[in-house]
């Protein structure tokens, strides 16, 4: 593991959060402080199933239902799951939206973030399919993301199976799920794979390297920290971190050639690690002649909107998401 | 980790609820939050729509329990949970949700409607009385200046606009910026000036107020009087007090009709007869049969110049006199 050490003299001073926020995050920093370790790894997993989504709550008074699906990895790896939540009352062509958990790839399961995503899917007219990917540190890199491409191809291949227009299909996630849907977009470009409708960035764990001014200036504070940061990509690369072989389908920051993507939607707070690598990856597919949109949620920390979803920011971010699936789909 | 609500209903009505509730809404205090996030607080932390309506600031906002600002047509059920923004005000805040509260609910209810308090007196002016003993001390001409220009502060009086005295009817003092709109009722305004002149202020503006009217029939006149708009008039309320037979005559002339003082000080004050009928709200003609009614009785002619301008100057002289 490389040891980096602050720019000298040059940490901004850090981005106050928003008020409403703030209020909130004293109690959450006691669920999950700023920065924990690799020792502590085990113990956040075990902090997550009181918390977890039934097939009740999915199902929504009988407006998806719910299935799980076991198909095959990639490449001989082992079987993976998918969580699928099929509208029932849909009328016109379906489309699908393919969920990428987030979790820092150390923790969480594929019901994480589903339930926004089906407030998409009950708009939109949306299958979604959440896939199980195995985690880091037990699964390094390219398990958890092969496992994702995986499931990516396994779903588009049976579009006709699971009801849905193949050229409407969106990928998204969250955090560490929002860098893997990322890198299976760009996987899916290199490899010949499914023609993706676009990808939902939500504020996304992209650059192993770990080292911009936000990085920095956010050292400590909020959701995600930089030292978590380490503790997550040091789980997923091992010494391989921070160095020169990373490849762009662990980190999306790595990725040299960021053209002929699908439209690409980011967000992220101003108050978070990740906000200089996510403005970095919209202006670079905007440099390569792309099509991205890229909003920057003041004072928000890591996760805001899951975290806190009724604060008025998060409403925004959740509407302002909503409405660009809505210009996206509604051709 | 999931959203606080959830963290806050699993510790309902311990301790620990309590003191999360506390640190919400200190928090929200220490980073100047609006209102509209210390409503949407009470209402995801008690799980219930909840309320802040204030009417004498025309200000109402409804926010749910997801978070969502939403008007209501509904008034408000007096069975609520409500705690009063101001002890002694209507305005309140208020939880959907019929009582007796929890001790969460009333944790909520406390520190949010303390939190609404301070947003509504730092951005919306809440007339605060004010401290007598402070402006006791900024009217004081014989007080040590530095003592004078830390109450006045203490008043919140700007530092860098002029301000003036202001002399109540019953003997009250008051102390404005000299922009601010004058206090309802019988009011003598002392001359702009700085903080340390208001001594100066506070004895013109006592001068003022004697020229002030209660504004009744009995007391026509303005009820609010500028001591810098008397002009040579203020050398009137210098002279010793006596007798003086146009007062007595008005008096007299008073005591026959309720309507005749205030007749006379629209004709004095009118810029022309028409313009006096309008503001007494009756017909040309009639105000033509009072004035030569009230001639006969005062015993001179007030239509011409001469005439108007000796009303004028009784008119005045009998609220010095009656406001000694």
């Amino acid at each position: 593991m490389t040891t980096i050490l602050p720019p000298t003299d040059s940490v901004a001073p850090p981005v106050p959060f928003d008020p409403e926020l703030a209020a909130a995050l004293t109690a959450i920093n006691e669920m999950l402080p700023p920065a924990f370790t690799a020792d502590q790894i085990q113990s956040l997993r075990s902090g997550g199933p009181q918390f977890l989504i039934t097939n009740e709550e999915l199902e929504r008074g009988g407006k998806f239902t719910v299935a799980e699906r076991v198909v095959p990895g990639l490449d001989g790896d082992p079987d993976i799951s998918l969580l699928i939540c099929t509208p029932t009352a849909a009328t016109g062509t379906l489309g699908c939206v393919y969920n990428i958990h987030g979790g820092g790839m150390i923790v969480g399961d594929n019901r994480m973030g589903v339930p926004e995503v089906q407030d998409w899917a009950e708009e939109l007219d949306l299958v979604v399919v959440s896939v199980q990917y195995r985690l880091a540190p037990e699964t390094p890199h390219p398990g958890p993301v092969n496992d994702c491409y995986a499931g990516l191809l396994w779903t588009a291949e049976h579009a006709d199976e699971l009801g849905f227009d193949a050229s409407r299909l969106v990928v998204t996630g969250a955090s560490a799920g929002g860098g893997l849907a990322a890198a299976v977009t760009l996987m899916a470009r290199d490899k010949g794979g499914p023609e993706l409708a676009g990808q939902v960035l939500n504020c996304p764990m992209l650059d192993d390297r770990n080292d911009t001014a936000s990085s920095w200036q956010m050292a400590g504070r909020g959701i995600w920290d930089r030292t978590a940061n380490d503790t997550g990509w040091t789980a997923l690369l091992g010494d391989a971190r921070g160095g020169p072989e990373v490849s762009p389908y662990a980190a999306p920051a790595r990725a040299t050639d960021l053209s002929n993507l699908p439209p690409t939607f980011v967000d992220v707070g101003s108050a978070e690690t990740f906000r200089d690598e996510d403005i970095a990856y919209a202006n670079r597919i905007w440099l390569a002649g792309g099509r991205a949109e890229l909003h920057v949620w003041p004072g928000c920390f890591h996760g805001f909107d899951g975290f806190v979803p009724q604060a008025r920011l998060s409403q925004e971010a959740k509407a302002t998401r909503l409405r660009w699936l809505h210009r996206l789909l509604d051709a | 980790m999931k959203d606080l609500a959830v963290r806050l209903a699993a510790l309902d009505a311990d301790a620990g609820a309590a003191l999360q509730v506390i640190a919400y809404f200190d928090s929200l205090v220490e980073a100047r939050a609006g209102l509209q996030s210390i409503v949407r607080g009470a209402a995801v932390l008690a799980g219930c729509p909840a309320r802040l309506e204030d009417d004498e600031r025309r200000l109402r906002i409804r926010v749910d329990q997801a978070g969502v600002s939403s008007l209501s047509p509904e008034p408000v059920d007096p069975a609520w949970l409500r705690m009063p923004i101001h002890g002694d005000g209507p305005a309140a805040l208020w939880l959907e949700r019929a009582g007796p509260p929890g001790p969460v609910e009333a944790m909520i209810l406390e520190r949010a409607s303390g939190a609404a308090r301070g947003v509504l007196d730092r951005t919306r002016g809440r007339a605060r009385t004010p401290d007598p003993a402070s402006v006791e001390l900024v009217l004081d001409a014989g007080a040590d200046p530095e003592l004078r220009r830390t109450a006045a502060r203490g008043l919140g009086l700007p530092a860098d606009r002029p301000v003036h005295a202001i002399a109540l009817a019953g003997g009250g003092a008051a102390v404005a910026a000299a922009d601010a709109p004058p206090p309802p009722g019988r009011a003598g305004i002392g001359p702009p000036g700085t903080v340390l002149e208001l001594p100066v202020s506070w004895t013109a503006a006592r001068t003022a107020l004697r020229f002030a009217a209660d504004g009744t029939d009995e007391d026509p006149g303005p009820t609010v009087v500028h001591f810098a708009q008397l002009g040579a008039l203020t050398l009137l309320a210098e002279l010793p007090a006596a007798q003086i037979p146009d007062v007595r005559a008005l008096e007299h002339a008073g005591s026959g009709a309720p309507w005749l003082l205030s007749t006379l000080d629209a004709v004095a004050g009118g810029v022309s007869l028409r313009a006096a009928a309008t503001a007494l709200r009756v017909h040309h003609s009639t105000l033509q049969d009072r004035i030569v009614h009230a001639e006969h009785l005062l015993g001179w002619n007030v239509r011409e110049p001469h005439g108007r301008f000796r009303l004028q100057l009784a008119l005045a002289l009998r609220r010095l006199h009656r406001h000694r």
